[in-house]
Formats: C-alpha cells, sequence, structure tokens
C-alpha cells in the first residue's frame, strides 16, 4: 500500500492525533473514553499518511467492540448497534477481518428506516394516520434501528455499501444503494442541500446545513437530479463561507466526488481542527485530493 | 347523529378501551411540599447590569454551592448569528461568575446540541467564545462526553436505561439555562425539556430521534427524575414565540425566571407566556401533584406574574394551550 506524502504542514495534525490515542487503542472525540465513530476517522487518517502501528492498534480496539448481531455500538459498554456499523465497514474487510465485514454488510442490509418497516406501518393504519408511500419504497438508515431514517447514517450506509457493491457486485446491495438515493434526494431542500432529516418539517420549511450537504453528496456521487445540481451550487457557497472544519471538510468530500473541488483547493488559514474528527478526516480529504481515498478505494 | 365509526377508529377504540380496562389508577395524591420560590427579576437587556443581577438572585435563593461542583447547561441550537434562538452567552458568563463568588469549587458550561454536530463551531457562532475568556476549557460537549447506563426512577417513556453524560451526572448542581422559546413539538421548551442535552448524540444520533420515538413530554418527565440536584435560570431577556424553537420571532419579555425547582420555574414561564401549564403535558406528567405547577403552591417573588406576562403567539396545533382567564 503506497503512503501518502507526509507533508509539513499536516504533521501537527497528526502527531496530535497519535498523541490523542487512548491505552486502550480507540480515540474520544475530544478528551475521555474512545469511541467508535473517531476511532474509524483517525484510522483512516493514519493509514492514508502512512502511520501503520497506531492503526493497528485502533483497529485491534474496533474489532475488540463488534457485536454479536454484526453491528458495532457508539463506544464500548454500550449495548445497541447504531449507524456506526455503516463507519466500520468503510475500513473494508482487509482491515477489519473478513467475517466481520460481511456480518457489518449484512447488518447494513437489513436495518432500515422505523417508518419504512411493515409493522409501523400497520400499527399507522389501524390508527388513521397517514403513512408515505416513498418511505416504504425508498428507506434510508436510521442513527439507532427502531428509529426515523435520517440523512447522515442513511450517506455513510450508502458509501459503506457502495464500496462494497464495487468489490463485490449485488442486486441486493444496488437495491438498498438506489432506495438510499431515493430518500436522499426527496429530502433535499428546497434552497439546495440538506439538513439532518426532512426538508419540511411539520409544513415549514427547513435550512440545509453545509455538513450534511456535503456529506450528502459525495453519497450521490454519480447521480444526475435537478435536487443534486441546486445542492452542488449550496455546497459552493457553503465552502466560500464557511469557517467550520467539520463542514468543509464534508463539503471537500462533496464536492470531489462530482469533480467540482476547486484544483488544489486549500483550507482556509486559520480554520480551526478542534477535535479528532476533525482532524482525521481533514488528513483524509488532503490525502484524497492526492489520489488515496479511502472512502472511495 | 353521530357518524358510524370507520374500521381504523373501532380497532383503536377497542384497543384503548381494552388498554383502559387494564390500568391501575392512581393512587391518593401526595401531601402538599412546601412551595416553591421562583423569582422573576427583570432584566431589560443583555447588558452588563446581568452581573450584579444573577449574584442577587443567588443571594435571594441562599443557594449553598460552597466547595460544590456546578454545572451550566445553557440551550444551544443553531448556528444563526444574531437570532434569539440559543441562550445568551452574557447570561451564562454572568451566572458563572455568580457562582463562583458564591463558593463554588468549580463552574463549567456544558451542551448537547440537538441539531448541529460542530458543539464549538455552534458555540462560536453564538458569540461564546468571544463573551466567555478560557471558553473551551470551561466546555464540555455533552454529545460526546463520557456516558453512565441510568435506570430512571420513573418510567414514563417506556426507556428503561439511558445513556447519559457524566459531566451532567457528575454535578453537585446541574443549572438549566434555557431560553425561553414555544416549541412546535410539545408547546413550550423551558428548563426540563432543556435537560435533553443530557442525552448524547454519539449514542442516539442527531437530534435525539431516539426521545421522539419514546415520546417527548415522557422523556422530559423521566429525565427530570433523573436529574435530582438542579437549579433553573431562565433567559426570557428575549425569548421566541410561533414556531420554535428554532424558526420563531424574537419576543422581548426582559425578565430572567429562576428557582430551584424546575416544575414550578417552567409553570411560572408558561403564565409568563400565556400558556395554561395544566395543558403543558411534560408539567402534567412530572408534578407528582398538580399543586406543585399550581400558582397558589408557588411561592413568588420579584415582579408579579401579571407585570411581566405577554402572550406568545402560538402556531395552530398549541392554540389550544393558551392560558384563559
Amino acid at each position: 500500500m503506497a503512503a501518502a506524502p507526509r507533508q509539513p504542514c499536516h504533521s501537527m495534525s497528526l502527531d496530535v492525533l497519535i498523541g490523542r490515542q487512548n491505552p486502550d487503542g480507540g480515540w474520544p472525540y475530544s478528551r475521555g473514553g474512545s469511541w467508535t465513530e473517531p476511532t474509524v476517522y483517525a484510522i483512516m487518517a493514519l493509514l492514508s499518511a502512512g502511520e501503520f502501528a497506531p492503526a493497528r492498534r485502533g483497529l485491534a480496539w474496533v474489532g475488540s467492540i463488534a457485536r454479536r448481531d454484526g453491528g458495532w455500538p457508539p463506544r464500548a459498554g454500550v449495548d445497541m448497534s447504531t449507524w456506526v456499523t455503516g463507519l466500520v465497514a468503510l475500513l473494508g474487510p482487509r482491515n477489519i477481518g473478513a467475517a466481520p465485514y460481511d456480518r457489518a454488510i449484512r447488518w447494513l442490509l437489513d436495518t432500515t428506516g422505523e417508518q419504512s418497516t411493515f409493522t409501523y406501518r400497520l400499527r399507522e393504519w389501524l390508527l388513521g394516520n397517514d403513512t408515505s408511500e416513498r418511505d416504504a419504497k425508498y428507506p434510508g438508515w436510521p442513527w439507532v434501528p427502531s428509529n426515523a431514517g435520517w440523512v447522515v447514517p442513511t450517506s455513510i450506509a450508502i458509501l459503506a455499501l457502495d464500496k462494497e457493491n464495487r468489490r463485490q457486485p449485488s442486486t441486493r446491495v444496488r437495491h438498498r444503494i438506489d432506495a438510499g438515493h431515493y430518500f436522499l434526494l426527496d429530502r433535499a431542500c428546497d434552497e439546495g442541500g440538506w439538513n439532518y432529516g426532512s426538508s419540511h418539517p411539520l409544513g415549514y420549511p427547513s435550512r440545509a446545513y453545509p455538513e450534511t450537504t456535503g456529506l450528502a453528496l459525495a453519497a450521490l456521487r454519480g447521480v444526475r437530479s435537478p435536487q443534486v445540481d441546486r445542492a452542488l451550487v449550496a455546497a459552493q457557497r457553503f465552502l466560500a463561507e464557511c469557517h467550520s472544519a467539520d463542514a468543509t471538510n464534508w463539503l471537500r468530500f462533496g464536492l470531489r466526488a462530482h469533480g467540482l473541488l476547486p484544483a488544489g483547493y486549500c483550507a482556509p488559514p486559520g480554520l480551526e481542527f478542534r477535535t479528532v474528527p476533525e482532524t482525521s478526516l481533514n488528513v483524509v480529504m488532503i490525502a484524497a485530493e492526492r489520489g488515496r481515498d479511502l472512502f472511495w478505494d | 347523529m353521530h357518524p358510524k365509526p370507520t374500521r381504523r377508529q373501532w380497532i383503536a377504540g377497542s384497543a384503548g378501551a381494552a388498554l383502559l380496562a387494564g390500568c391501575k389508577t392512581s393512587g391518593p395524591p401526595a401531601a402538599p411540599a412546601a412551595p416553591s420560590r421562583v423569582s422573576i427579576v427583570r432584566a431589560p437587556a443583555y447588558d452588563q447590569s446581568l452581573y450584579g443581577a444573577l449574584r442577587r438572585i443567588l443571594d435571594g435563593h441562599r443557594l449553598n454551592v460552597r466547595g460544590r461542583t456546578v454545572v451550566l447547561k445553557p440551550n444551544l441550537v443553531e448556528v444563526e448569528p444574531g437570532s434569539c434562538i440559543n441562550t445568551h452567552p452574557l447570561l451564562v458568563h454572568a451566572a458563572l461568575e455568580a457562582f463562583l463568588a458564591a463558593g463554588a469549587a468549580s463552574v463549567r458550561i456544558a451542551e448537547g446540541p440537538g441539531h448541529r454536530r460542530n458543539t464549538l463551531d455552534l458555540a462560536d457562532a453564538a458569540g461564546y467564545f468571544s463573551t466567555i475568556p478560557k471558553f473551551e476549557d470551561l466546555f464540555v460537549d455533552l454529545n460526546v462526553d463520557d456516558v453512565t447506563r441510568v435506570r430512571p426512577r420513573t418510567q414514563f417513556s417506556g426507556l428503561p436505561q439511558w445513556y447519559l453524560a457524566n459531566t451532567a451526572l457528575g454535578a453537585d448542581l446541574l443549572v438549566s439555562m434555557p431560553k425561553m422559546k414555544t416549541h412546535h413539538l410539545v408547546g413550550a421548551t423551558l428548563s426540563m425539556k432543556n435537560l435533553f442535552g443530557t442525552v448524547p448524540g454519539a449514542i442516539c444520533g442527531w437530534p435525539k430521534n431516539a426521545l421522539h420515538w419514546a415520546g417527548i413530554a415522557e422523556c422530559i418527565a423521566d429525565l427530570h427524575a433523573i436529574f435530582p440536584r438542579k437549579f433553573a435560570i431562565v433567559d426570557a431577556i428575549v425569548g421566541m414565540d410561533g414556531n420554535g424553537p428554532i424558526q420563531g420571532d424574537p419576543k422581548p419579555v426582559g425578565v430572567v425566571v429562576t428557582g430551584s425547582d424546575p416544575l414550578a420555574v417552567d409553570a411560572t414561564c408558561c403564565r409568563v407566556m400565556g400558556i395554561d401549564p395544566f395543558r403543558v403535558g411534560y408539567l402534567r406528567l412530572a408534578a407528582p401533584n398538580l399543586t406543585r405547577i399550581a400558582e397558589q403552591g408557588i411561592l413568588q417573588t420579584g415582579e408579579a406574574i401579571a407585570s411581566v406576562a405577554t402572550p406568545f403567539a402560538l402556531i395552530p396545533e398549541f392554540r389550544g394551550l393558551r392560558l384563559t382567564p
């Protein structure tokens, strides 16, 4: 595996990242105990930078908290599998092992937003409440099982399944990816881009967020639609105005997925990468812009 | 003549009757407790006068925080410069200084926003970094804090266990500092609803959808029981009415409402807003007997409710909450 060249301007980020690794091998979001989400991003950053030893310790921690149902909890000691399973699956079978990876993919395929389930729809029908046919046809993914589908977990699940489908094409996987795409397109805000969930909660239009817009655009790589076109315009505007490291990372990711990230793009000076996910994703995005993309490859 | 019930109404009605038949009636009402003290203090603007006002408020409530750990929990929701969505940072800083002056061993600021994941960016946009010196050192993002599994004393939501942020659980005094706002799902969001921020998004997502599915009012009532040592400081200098808690309009009220009993504080805030607290679901659920939220059961100090009350605009779904004379 060819490592991305380590640049002086990013070595501090990597050093900080390595310094924040907990003795158990995982990472906190900022400080404290280890969580799955920042650990996955830190592993991606370290792998793309060629820092294999701390990455391996991180992978061992991830492997140690896998759940019997095939999913991953948000941190050790939490007895439920959640959306972070999609993040772990993004690490691929080579990093987490073939059997755990296959179970993670199955967990993702078996998980939908509650509004798409037969039991929920039957209950709502009996109560005389309206249910959307679109929810049945185009299920997304929830943060936590038995909850509604949302933009972020749906986007992450699509990215993981898309990677799997390129590795090993499958009709079932393709079907869920397509349904996830429809789910996202259905929830695009009028102004372009995405909020966390509905575009019109309780009938009022919601505003798009930079970070969700960037992530959803990445999940919609290769999809052409008026919603994507509007979102790309919004994402370019967000990127020009953005003062958030988190949002900037995801906007770079989304725009690059559609070939619209300006060549040689640099995050604005003074942007503060305060957390482990922010620092890690910045490293991952820089490596990706140089051709070493752990989200896609 | 009543219309013939539809199949769905018949099934739902039968199920409801069966459920009711199985329900136990509640026991005799508990003996009335001593009245809770709630103060309403005029504060016409976000200015330096808040520092003195907060010290006087704490003195008035005779809060003993000497040597204790205090956690201030403001309400941070959205990045919208100049909006009235978030608790104003000057009020939070004034509270921090007042608790330190009262002898608290430590005072931290902690919040776990329900919408935006980048909490520090949100706090920055809301003016916390520029208003509160060394804010980042004082602040804990409850969405990603270490957690402890808690089994609630009450079972309104039916959730058998909660994962809650250690910083909030470990505080000797948790100070809920909400903005006085209408809420498009529960009518009003005040000091009790503000406790949703103690539930980490890293466990249950953004927004905290698991709490919506379990019932917002029920979850508020359960959280209220989980945190026994609370104080409430409600930012009603400028509140929000209409389609709150995000898309509503600024509503100047010019007061700060405080007290050690969040039920009594929130009931008083409702009256200031022109909302009948007896019609707010979570207040009814959480009040062991309704005298806790009755006006005569609350020891009111400072300004009289009538002198500061100003009806908050309500969206059509909540017009039934309107307080009638």
